[in-house]
């Protein structure tokens, strides 16, 4: 078991509306998809929701949205409990789920009209806000194409502004940036960003950790349906991690060369240097050897271009809880 | 229940249908099939020789035969198949309450099968003209139409919400469809049979073996020592035998569709006979609540006396009309699968119809 952390704001209603989930499990059948889940998200800050294929990501974001209900434990979306009072946690709830769907035959803007009506605002609102939020997430060139002929990215960010229609101040994302292209990537990262400052609640899951690292101020780490004690992702992330670096070269000299040239300034041996490509790849067991490893390299006048480390802080943290579920019984 | 939450749903649904090429083939074909039973029709009645109020009552059927073909098609997936497109769950996590989705969806979908009784209009307007039925006729039969569309929507939205597969809940449908208008026919007529009773037979007749050898009752120059009639004596023989009970099962085929239609139509009779398919048809159901005697009498030793003859029309004086019985039925079956629909749509969902997916 992981422990829990101490409940805040656990019953704050109003502008400040954060997440608070305790002991949450949920199964289908024999598949325990949630097991033992508790965390904290809170307003004004992006929480990414991190976690390999399978681990109850969908299913937990599904009980956060007052679609499904939770066999034990507790869910307050800003103090309002999903169970009692679905109703009230839909005004505060913006979902956006991993599968788009949109009626095929109905354009976007009556795609966001019609959902605005839904959340009980009248027609010339809801077309008013439609063509605000098209302006948003830069479709208002395809308003009026039905939704059945925008490609998946232009799908994705129609389920954003959908999700956006009723100014919702908690914003559940599930893999909201699958199938955007670069460009669409960043305004989405901008646009998280506003919409935390403006004091909401953002719960982001994603698979491409690299992104999720530009854009999350906390991390909530998922394994086989239980939330990971924070003490466990901590360790895990002080534990030894690969650098990358980088060394301005003669090509006719090739990478072997370079390699030698840093094992040496290091004092290691041929086979602790990996190298990727053309780049090497050296472990380093915290940042202050990391600190004194590159001071080390550029005092033996090795020409480095690029000291970094190889994976991000999340990703490291992930793929180090990965490999260790052996090891959590030590941890707990 | 919020009007303009239902309107939207209705909205949604209507929007997407009005757009798709199908559902204009659809129309199309039915048109075409109309065309075709109109000018059959005219063909094989000779119009001006009788027979028009036939030709009305039969045009009207076949419509409800094609709109009862035609509805599960338009209901069926309404539900599941949302699910399906994950267009469903994005619309539970708004304000729209679950009944709101369901029953905007069955209003969707009766008015969409609306549309094929206003292609079906002109038909039914040359039938009447060409029938020379009374206005009252006409719109009770059109009511009765307007009505058993809504219960076919009704019953699709419903097993659609129920049942996880479109193509299951689209099958189901045609399934009470089907038990609707094929299988209260066989039930009535198996349970009729099944549910036998005793009738029990009592004829007097002239005791024949007290006849002379020789002697012919019916000659008139016969001896005179041959009896006549009135001094033969007279013999009483009874038997048993089963009939079949259909006053009992009646009510079965009074949710048939087609008798519901018949029979709520104000009958008319000429000459104390059906004249049309309606009232040919609710005579026969009406026939059927009359309960068999118990025990038949017949004298032949009395002079015979005239059988009051009756007519179809006397027959079916102090029948009570069974199509109200059979539409409260319909009326319960479609009503609980739309709440059975909405229980097992409701959110947050304590358990998923198995092998689905809520988003």
């Amino acid at each position: 078991m992981s422990e829990r952390p101490p409940r805040v704001g656990a019953m704050d209603v109003g502008i400040d509306a954060g997440i608070d989930v305790a002991g949450v499990r949920r199964s289908f059948g024999t598949v325990h998809a949630v097991q033992d889940v508790t965390f904290v998200a809170a307003p004004g800050r992006v929480t990414g929701l991190v976690g390999p294929n399978g681990s109850g990501k969908t299913t937990l974001m599904l009980m956060l949205a007052s679609l499904l209900r939770p066999d034990a434990g507790e869910i307050r979306i800003g103090g309002v409990d999903p169970i009692s009072e679905p109703g009230g946690v839909r005004r505060l709830l913006g979902w956006m789920p991993d599968s788009l769907g949109a009626w095929p035959s109905l354009t976007a803007r009556e795609v966001l009209v019609a959902t605005g009506q839904l959340y009980d605002l009248s027609r010339v609102d809801a077309r008013a806000r439609a063509d605000e939020l098209l302006d948003l997430v830069d479709l208002a060139a395809l308003a009026s194409s039905a939704a059945r002929v925008l490609s998946r990215g232009q799908k994705q960010r129609l389920a954003l502004a959908r999700a956006l229609v009723h100014d919702p101040r908690v914003l559940l994302l599930d893999e909201p940036a699958s199938g955007l292209d670069p460009q669409a990537r960043i305004a989405l990262r901008v646009l998280l960003r506003r919409l935390a400052a403006e004091g909401r609640t953002i719960l982001i899951s994603s698979h491409v950790l690299s992104e999720l690292e530009e854009v999350v101020d906390d991390a909530v780490f998922l394994m086989d349906g239980r939330t990971v004690g924070t003490d466990r992702v901590a360790a895990a992330a002080t534990r030894m991690r690969s650098w990358r670096v980088r060394v301005s070269s003669d090509p006719s000299r090739g990478v072997e060369a370079a390699r030698a040239d840093v094992a040496a300034a290091l004092g290691r041996t041929m086979g602790e240097v990996g190298s990727d490509r053309r780049d090497l790849l050296v472990a380093f067991a915290d940042d202050a050897g990391a600190v004194a490893g590159l001071r080390a390299l550029v005092g033996a006048g090795v020409p480095i271009v690029e000291f970094a480390p190889a994976v991000g802080d999340l990703e490291h943290a992930f793929l180090d809880l990965r490999v260790a579920p052996g090891e959590e019984g030590s941890h707990a | 229940m919020s009007l303009r939450r239902l309107r939207t749903i209705i909205g949604i649904e209507l929007r997407q249908r009005v757009r798709s090429v199908g559902w204009y083939v659809l129309l199309g074909i039915f048109a075409v099939i109309l065309i075709g039973i109109l000018a059959l029709s005219f063909a094989s009645f000779a119009l001006g020789s009788g027979g028009n109020e036939w030709f009305f009552s039969l045009v009207i059927m076949l419509v409800l035969l094609l709109v009862l073909l035609v509805s599960p098609t338009l209901s069926g997936s309404a539900v599941n198949g949302d699910r399906d497109a994950a267009t469903l769950a994005p619309v539970q996590v708004t304000l729209v309450s679950t009944a709101e989705i369901v029953i905007g969806k069955f209003l969707a979908a009766w008015i969409s099968g609306l549309a094929f009784l206003v292609v079906a209009l002109p038909f039914l307007v040359i039938a009447t003209a060409a029938g020379e039925l009374s206005p009252a006729a006409i719109a009770t039969s059109l009511g009765i139409l307007v009505l058993e569309v809504g219960v076919v929507a009704a019953v699709g939205v419903g097993f659609s919400a129920v049942i996880a597969r479109p193509i299951f809940s689209v099958a189901s449908t045609y399934l009470v469809v089907a038990a609707l208008t094929i299988g209260t026919l066989i039930a009535f007529g198996l349970g009729g049979l099944a549910l036998r009773s005793e009738q029990v037979s009592i004829t007097r007749d002239i005791g024949w073996d007290a006849v002379p050898p020789g002697c012919e009752p019916g000659l008139l120059n016969q001896a005179d020592e041959c009896p006549i009639y009135d001094e033969l004596p007279c013999v009483e023989n009874s038997y048993v035998s089963e009939v079949p009970r259909f006053d009992r099962v009646w009510w079965v085929l009074a949710a048939n569709p087609f008798v519901i239609l018949a029979d709520a139509t104000p009958p008319t009779y000429v000459g104390g006979y059906p004249q049309d398919l309606f009232s040919q048809i609710a005579y026969g159901v009406r026939a059927a609540q009359k309960v068999p005697e118990t025990e038949t009498r017949y004298d032949g030793c009395d002079a015979p006396a005239v059988s009051p003859s009756l007519t179809p029309e006397d027959q079916v004086e102090g029948t009570a009309p069974s199509w109200f019985v059979g539409l409260l039925l319909q009326l319960l079956i479609a009503g609980g699968l739309l709440a059975w629909g909405i229980a097992r749509t409701g959110t947050p969902a304590k358990r998923l119809p198995p092998g689905t997916r809520i988003a």
